[in-house]
């Protein structure tokens, strides 16, 4: 069978965020303009980040994604996260490894929502006419400078995102617990690029990856779009394989 | 209605030194019991760097030697990835006119681009041009098998006049297919007089439609190579067992084992955004299917799994389709036992083959 991840995360559980409930309300999220480099990155430098619930993707990556939202119940805010590419059972997923938001409210929200592993600093998300350039400081300290270079216009069609998968605790059977949440929103294109992954600066401590190295940049893509945090409808056994320990909280939206 | 097998090498963890020896060998025997009783073709995959899922990358080399075991089975590349990075086109022509001889004239030439970012990512190949690749490709390929002297100018590879040798025994060459996974690929297969080699485990109404659209282009194609390859083969389970539920239950499990290993594959699109790997081939239906291992309820419509009947049943509808072939995966990460997918190819040959037989089958071998 595929290998798994041996991240145990209900060993170190106060270090993740922890939800009041799993009755997030979804936020949309219109006309957010989206960052994300694909980085391949060796096997062995992802060892210990990745629930044993999980498997690994082949060959192990990872998406760097800077994002502008402009529009938000929190107000405009910019968003950095680090995923890394697995596999919850057959679906591809992304394991949200760190992320930093640029404003305390949205880090609050999205840490207690989502149970995204969010802290606050400096985001920036900066378009010039050859390249778009996300930049992220912590502490007064880059932890990433990252860039989409010579962006070519594609067809939103042509660009798949994947959904992610958090960490948290959380009240489930009326304990509050590790688990893993399946985030999965929903993305209208309104116009796309593509072009070349560049990374000048990546402190991966500073996302909760000390041992990650990035290796071979795969791709990168611009794309503006209406998108959304919708609410939880998935939460899975961080111990149990994926197909095992799915639970179903909620029925799927309306429009799917 | 011909019957083939379909191999990927799939091998499971860990590997120890005489697994993938055991498994290969496997494989041998099931071809040389499969030749003796009857079925059309082996085809073996060209897939690289693909973890459990298919340790077959060097497929010329496993179909050489089941030539050398076998008299009349046929030997498919099933596919040659037509992407340079890959496979340079001189050397495609040389090794399959090669096999071609070895095997006496029994070889089936299988086209593609390969559809996941681990093998284009691994070989450097840009997933933009590699449709374009395969069309240079596929229009060469019958021009350096049966040309005395062939020189060429292209967009992905050139070559000065030269001698390609040896020519296949075949003439004039050997029956070309192209792998058809992607919405539309059937198109291409038929405009080209491509045999259409169905890799996917679409229902039955998807495939009619592709089937019927297939037979209604090639009527008006213009053959890249010398003779219109007008066949349509598709991809299927086999577990034949005298039990029913047992069959059904084996095949499942083979399935569920299959469709797992391949949705943990990364399709070009996953990762790279490209117009040109629009579609996911088939690992949106192979998810919807594997739920996981353990899974207890799957797609079961048109599977080769069961008793005779309820197989006899599911093959006579691919028939009335249009298809007139089906290739069978026997195996997934080993979990059928190598004895019961013998007596599996036995049960089959003797209880569900004559069926479907133009002419008598080799009872005495299915009797053995």
């Amino acid at each position: 069978m595929p290998l798994y991840g041996t991240l145990d995360i209900t060993q170190d559980s106060k270090r993740l965020p922890t939800l009041p409930n799993l009755d997030t309300e979804a936020w949309p999220l219109p006309r957010a303009e989206m960052m994300q480099l694909l980085i391949e990155v060796p096997r062995s430098s992802t060892d210990g980040l990745l629930p044993k619930a999980m498997h690994p993707a082949l060959p192990s990556y990872v998406i760097l994604a800077v994002t502008k939202y402009s529009d938000s119940p929190v107000g405009p805010f910019n968003l950095a996260v680090l995923r890394l590419g697995s596999r919850a059972g057959a679906h591809p997923r992304g394991f949200l490894l760190g992320a930093v938001a640029s404003t305390d409210a949205a880090a609050l929200e999205l840490r207690a929502r989502w149970g995204i592993p969010v802290e606050a600093g400096e985001v920036k998300f900066v378009r010039r006419h050859d390249r778009v350039m996300g930049t992220v400081k912590k502490d007064g300290r880059t932890i990433l400078d990252c860039a989409l270079v010579d962006p070519q216009p594609v067809s939103g069609s042509d660009v798949q995102y994947i959904n992610w998968v958090t960490a948290a605790n959380a009240p489930l059977d009326g304990t509050t617990q590790p688990i893993l949440i399946q985030v999965d929103p929903k993305y209208t294109f309104h116009k796309a690029e593509r072009g070349k992954a560049q990374v000048a600066t990546f402190d991966p401590a500073a996302w909760n990856a000390p041992t990650l190295e990035l290796a071979n940049a795969i791709v990168g893509t611009c794309c503006t779009v209406d998108t959304d945090l919708p609410r939880i409808r998935f939460v899975m056994d961080p111990l149990k394989p994926v197909f095992q320990g799915t639970r179903r909280i909620r029925e799927s939206r309306a429009d799917e | 209605m011909k019957f083939g097998l379909f191999y990927e090498i799939s091998i499971p963890r860990p590997w120890t030194a005489e697994k993938e020896r055991t498994v290969y060998n496997n494989c041998l025997e099931q071809v040389k019991l499969a030749d003796a009783l009857g079925f059309e073709h082996v085809w073996a995959v060209e897939h690289h760097f693909l973890e459990e899922y298919s340790h077959c990358s060097a497929p010329e080399l496993f179909l050489t030697a089941c030539a050398m075991i076998t008299k009349n089975i046929k030997v498919g590349h099933g596919i040659v990835v037509c992407v340079p990075e890959f496979n340079h086109p001189i050397k495609i022509a040389e090794k399959t006119a090669t096999l071609d001889i070895l095997s006496g004239g029994r070889l089936h030439v299988g086209t593609g681009r390969s559809a996941t970012w681990t093998e284009l990512g691994g070989f450097g190949a840009n997933p933009d041009t590699t449709k374009k690749s395969w069309d240079e490709f596929v229009r060469c390929l019958p021009k350096m098998w049966t040309q005395e002297t062939f020189a060429y100018q292209g967009e992905f590879w050139s070559m000065p006049e030269r001698t390609i040798l040896p020519k296949p025994y075949q003439k004039p060459h050997p029956p070309m297919w192209v792998a058809v996974t992607s919405p539309g690929t059937e198109i291409d297969a038929a405009d080209r007089g491509l045999g259409s080699l169905g890799l996917s485990f679409a229902g039955f109404d998807e495939q009619e439609k592709k089937i019927k659209e297939y037979r209604r282009r090639i009527r008006h194609c213009e053959p890249v190579g010398a003779f219109v390859n007008e066949q349509v083969a598709t991809t299927n389970f086999l577990f034949c067992h005298e039990d029913e539920k047992t069959g059904v239950e084996m095949g499942k499990k083979l399935g569920n084992t299959f469709n797992y290993l391949a949705t943990q594959l990364i399709s070009t699109r996953e990762v790279f955004s490209s117009p040109s790997y629009q579609s996911l081939g088939l690992l949106p239906a192979l998810r919807r299917a594997a739920t996981g291992p353990d899974a207890s309820e799957q797609q079961t419509e048109g599977m080769a799994y069961g008793d005779p009947a309820r197989i006899i049943r599911a093959i006579r509808k691919w028939e009335s389709l249009g298809v007139d072939c089906v290739n069978f995966i026997l195996n997934a990460n080993e979990v059928v036992p190598q004895d019961q997918v013998m007596a599996s190819l036995r049960l089959f040959a003797k209880e569900v083959m004559p069926h479907f037989a133009k002419k008598p089958h080799t009872a005495a071998a299915a009797a053995e």
